[in-house]
């Protein structure tokens, strides 16, 4: 198999803090934005689980930033730790797009904070999270030429998917309050047009960046996106099972739906960790088979 | 109308690669190549490569060897090796960031002829 980069213990460190970081960011990005588009929807308790994730994750995700910088420099002096806090590594880090994308990153995820601020406040947390949103397109392959075009897929690819991932914690919640089931409901009509865009998005992308059918089968980077994609589409098999059947069934206070629909967002939590490692993995170890 | 929107952007995306990682474009010596004189160690990039840490290695150790770039990103990595080169095999690992950020490493061999 070709394109696959030799694996030691500062780049499996990589891996699960670039997965970190990329959840922490999906999620402030998520609950800001379900806080905004269900704020008529949702019960008080909801809301302010969803405001305290934001703010969870939006703190985790600076000090990730932070330790990315070191695992970074490590990496790229080959002097293993000792080069995590080498100032010219860390130097040569900064200097590179990982810095521009750390200064929209972070500056994004500063701005995410003011959604405990009533009124204006959640309008500067939106901003954040096309702050963050825009971080993703400075690093990476999606600087690779078309740059416009990838840079804007990409975009609202992780945003339909930060919506997605910001609302399973507060939909968990929602289950049991009085309007849960008025909240579930709404959220699945939203969630089809965001899964439409995430697919098509998602498709944009893989065509962009791998380019043929074979290159998806015969390279690490193809066989990585092919497990990629076979774990959301369980994730949106089971998303079609709660929005066909555990929600109306919730809504008709059914015996037992709160908890099968309570377990089965539970799994999609499981889900969404497993596709942040494998495309964490993804674009870590591997490169697209352009760049062979 | 946002469907539409979006349907005419995804279709008006033209199928295109995206190359982002800078490449090894070639070396000298060339990779497998058995020479009879090492006077120059270099390797192509075909976009800015910030080379790191350089290290030559034979069977019985590594070789000193003084680069003539540093580690400003260049295209043409060049370094000459501090002593003459026995016969045998030679390995070259290099380490450093690519254009785009991303931690490069890689290596090529050659083997000085008697
Ligand atoms: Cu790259």
């Amino acid at each position: 198999m070709s394109g696959l980069a030799p694996i030691d213990t500062i780049t499996v460190l990589a891996i699960v803090a670039k997965a970190a970081g990329t959840g922490a960011a999906l999620l402030a990005m998520g609950s800001v934005l379900f806080t905004v588009i269900f704020a008529s929807y949702a019960d008080a308790s909801v809301l302010r689980l969803a405001r305290r994730i934001a703010i969870g994750a939006a703190v985790a995700g600076l000090v990730v930033l932070a330790l990315r910088f070191g695992i970074r420099a490590a990496r790229i002096s080959g002097m293993g730790f000792e080069g995590a806090v080498d100032p010219m590594m860390l130097g040569f880090v900064w200097q590179s797009p990982l810095g521009d994308a750390a200064i929209w990153r972070g500056l994004g995820e500063v701005s995410v904070l003011a959604v405990l601020i009533p009124g204006l406040g959640r309008w500067i947390a939106v901003a954040g999270s096309f702050a963050i949103a825009g971080s993703f397109a400075q690093i990476g392959h999606s600087l690779g030429d078309p740059r416009g075009a990838l840079a804007i897929a990409l975009v609202i690819h992780i945003l339909a998917a930060a919506l997605w991932i910001g609302a399973l914690a507060p939909l968990h919640r929602a289950v049991g309050v009085a309007r849960g089931a008025g909240l579930l409901h709404h959220f699945g009509k939203v969630a089809l047009y965001g899964v439409a865009v995430l697919v098509a998005t998602g498709f944009a992308l893989a065509w962009m960046l791998v380019g043929t059918l074979l290159a998806l089968v015969s390279t690490a980077y193809g066989l990585g996106l092919l497990v990629k994609v076979l774990i959301v589409c369980g994730l949106l098999g089971i998303a079609a099972l709660n929005k066909l059947w555990l929600v109306p069934a919730l809504g008709a206070g059914r015996p037992g739906a709160k908890r099968a629909l309570r377990r089965s967002i539970s799994v999609e939590m499981i889900a969404v960790v497993l596709i942040l490692l494998a495309t964490a993995s993804l674009t870590t170890v591997t490169t697209p088979p352009v760049n062979l | 109308m946002i469907r539409f929107v979006f349907l005419a952007f995804v279709l008006a995306i033209p199928p295109a690669f995206a190359a982002a990682h800078s490449k090894s474009a070639g070396t000298t010596p060339a990779d497998g190549a058995t020479v009879a004189e090492v006077s120059e160690l270099s390797m192509q990039f075909d976009a800015p490569m910030r080379i790191i840490s350089v290290t030559l290695s034979a069977a019985d150790g590594d070789i000193p060897i003084e680069r003539e770039t540093g580690t400003d990103p260049v295209t043409v990595f060049r370094a000459t090796p501090l002593q003459d080169l026995a016969p045998g095999s030679y390995r070259l690992d290099w380490r450093g960031m690519a254009a785009d950020g991303h931690p490069m490493q890689g290596s090529f061999s050659f083997t000085k002829s008697k």
